[in-house]
């Protein structure tokens, strides 16, 4: 199982907070989402390292997909 | 050139003297507005006083976008040398206060001297008097803003400060509309060492604008962007609540003051939390983003949040219900205190207690005791005797090892964002140009979104840039920055809103020598009224570099000294300070600050 978890407003795009999603094969995250996120204000964190939407991932990996927010 | 309403107004409350000077167009070329304002009027008229004496000036300061119809421009900047931290300091506030003294015809208000008793300011265009405030003093901020409603109209712009800063206590600030505050570094404390109770103004006229049917056009555009935004409903349901959850993902949320940067609470407290008891919202003038939360709080009462301050009084002092933070928030909104600083000393005092430095026992967490806390604060009796001047001066007296773990930087509390695993935002709060703030360079996304951990020139090079444009531009405007910077609001409309409002352009090139000029005064400022200067000046606190993360995903990651060193000559190098920090002779005559050159030399 691969565990992903969506931050703000990106986990109303996507429909979920939380899911954790058995991958057969290795594959990439765009194709693991399906739903389109904007990728230029998105950010994406597999296992505490940046990754992007063409990372490819495993079973057991932590993805977290969160917003580019400005703090205040 | 327009755009200005072209005056400031100077009020003496020692001889009761009202005068109007004209703004030379040097000042507005160089400067521009607001915070740019207020750094050269503090450099010219503001040496070596005590911050809490007659000497000292207050500037309410606004810019050429202030008041006009464009998203979120109802902000001013109120300006001191600071009693908090002895240097430079200032905070920006949305209130219907900024957009009438635009209206009244005026940019800038100086208040100088000391009344002899209680007194306010009340501005009706033409027509400044000083008033009798005794009638206010000792009143809340909530029951003077409604004081003065009665008084005056509801159609008014209010500034006022509560009992914290009619006793001066070091991060009272200055509030308006019942819970709108600014001027965290003891603004407030200011206002009331002048028996100043608050400023009322109402402007009848009109702002001055070089092409006003292209700003309007462009004005409404703008709002019109906002609402299309992806994330623009999010924001509304949530406002700056939505960075909790963030920061607790992200381990930057600060805890049990800040030794820990998630808190097993968390989503008693988050953005989803707060919509379950969210009652209202509201905001500034002319802004169609609103971030004020209104909840219920434990009491029964409204009260309203943002981030920093569920931040500071939640998982800092491990408060863990929403309602019951919104108790302590709404206290420090009457009362006028700083809410950041407060979760600040809270913490610091809790911590203190914990390690046996102090007699009192207050307990983390502990609701009624903080209450207590803040009554005696406000009072400067019992535990707030000690820690009502901040947590540096707390530390001199509680000591032990308190300082290094007293929650500040130049003596301002640190605001709400963990650094133990982020370098960049340690950067930014050590080169704050008011102590440890966020405002101008919130820097956390774009360093997680790169390498989180690395020390790297282009990590310093962002700080900078972000310095520039929120420091610099966004404070000198004055206009607010959230919508550019919370719903990527596009930044290319700021130079074509300036220049529909001055009949003239700047340069991305002008803009970002305006953010350089202001910055190198502000430091020359610090350096000047602190007599010397070192680089640890520039120092977070050591507990971000000795005590790692015991928690978390994050857990065992501390700040590395010897990079964060090497981080800060970089930022020097780019800035053209010396070794100290100290703006280069050359650096000062390139930004056309060739008087403060000489003068610096001194100090050196």
């Amino acid at each position: 199982m691969a565990e992903f978890r969506f931050l703000g407003y990106l986990a109303e795009i996507y429909g979920k907070k939380n899911v954790e999603i058995s991958l057969g094969n290795p594959r990439r995250l765009r194709d693991i989402l399906v739903v389109e996120f904007p990728e230029d204000r998105s950010i994406i964190l597999i296992n505490q390292r940046v990754g992007n939407f063409d990372s490819v991932i495993r079973n057991g990996d932590r993805v977290v997909i969160m917003p580019m927010i400005s703090g205040g | 050139m327009e755009a200005y309403a072209g005056k400031i107004l100077r009020v003496n409350l020692s001889d009761g003297k009202i005068s109007k000077e004209k703004i030379s167009e040097e000042m507005r070329e160089k400067f521009l507005g607001g915070r740019g304002f207020a750094a050269k009027i503090l450099w010219d008229e503001v040496s070596g006083v005590d911050p809490l004496s007659e000497e000292n000036k207050i500037i309410f300061s606004t810019g050429p976008l202030t008041g006009l119809p464009l998203p979120s421009s109802g902000k001013m900047v109120i300006a001191s040398k600071s009693p908090l931290t002895g240097g430079y300091g200032d905070g920006n506030i949305g209130s219907m206060a900024a957009v009438h003294l635009r209206r009244a015809g005026y940019d800038v208000l100086i208040v100088e001297g000391r009344s002899e008793t209680p007194c306010y300011i009340a501005i009706q265009d033409e027509e400044v008097k000083i008033l009798d405030a005794r009638d206010l003093w000792g009143r809340t901020t909530f029951e003077s803003q409604d004081g003065l409603e009665a008084k005056h109209g509801r159609n008014i712009g209010v500034l006022a400060i509560g009992p914290a800063g009619e006793n001066m206590v070091g991060f009272a600030n200055v509030i308006s509309q019942r819970g709108r505050a600014g001027g965290r570094p003891g603004m407030g404390a200011v206002m009331g060492s002048k028996n100043l109770k608050a400023v009322v103004v109402k402007g009848t006229g009109k702002i001055p604008v070089f092409d006003e049917e292209r700003l309007r056009e462009m004005g409404k555009e703008g709002y019109g962007e906002i609402k299309g935004k992806e994330n623009y409903d999010f924001w509304i349901r949530q406002g700056t609540m939505q960075v909790f959850e963030w920061c607790d993902e992200n381990s930057c949320l600060p805890t049990y003051n800040f030794r820990e940067g998630t808190f097993q609470f968390s989503k008693r407290l988050d953005g989803y939390a707060l919509e379950g008891v969210k009652v209202d919202r509201k905001g500034c003038p002319l802004c169609n983003m609103q971030c004020g939360n209104i909840i219920k709080d434990l009491e029964n009462k409204n009260t309203e949040l943002d981030y920093e301050s569920v931040g500071m009084l939640g998982p800092n002092i491990a408060m863990d219900d929403l309602r019951k933070v919104g108790v302590l928030n709404r206290m420090a909104d009457e009362y006028g205190l700083d809410t950041i600083s407060l979760g600040s000393c809270l913490g610091f005092l809790m911590e203190a207690s914990e390690r046996g430095l102090i007699d009192a026992r207050i307990a983390w967490g502990d609701l009624d005791t903080c209450k207590k806390v803040i009554e005696d604060i406000v009072k400067k009796r019992g535990l707030g005797e000690i820690i009502f001047g901040g947590v540096r001066k707390a530390a001199e007296r509680v000591g032990g090892d308190s300082r290094d773990w007293a929650m500040h930087v130049k003596g301002l509390e640190i605001s709400a964002y963990d650094c133990h695993a982020c370098p960049g935002m340690a950067l930014s709060y050590g080169t704050s140009p008011i102590g440890a703030h966020h405002k101008d360079a919130w820097v956390i996304s774009w360093e997680i979104s790169t390498d989180r951990f690395s020390y790297s020139r282009e990590k310093v090079e962002k700080v900078v840039e972000l310095q520039r444009l929120r420091g610099g531009l966004f404070e000198s405007m004055t206009t607010c920055r959230l919508p550019w910077i919370e719903v990527n609001f596009g930044i290319h409309w700021y130079p074509k809103y300036l220049e529909a409002v001055r009949g003239e352009g700047m340069s991305q090139e002008a803009l970002f020598e305006l953010g350089d000029r202001i910055y190198a005064l502000i430091r020359s400022y610090w350096i000047r009224e602190n007599g010397r200067w070192s680089r640890e000046m520039d120092y977070p606190p050591s507990r971000w570099f000795e005590e790692p993360l015991s928690q978390g995903n994050l857990k065992g990651y501390k700040l590395d000294r010897a990079r964060y060193d090497e981080m800060l000559s970089g930022y020097y190098e780019i800035r053209g300070w010396d070794e100290h920090g100290i703006p280069h002779r050359e650096t000062l005559e390139g930004l056309g600050l060739g008087d403060v050159a000489g003068v610096l030399g001194k100090h050196g």
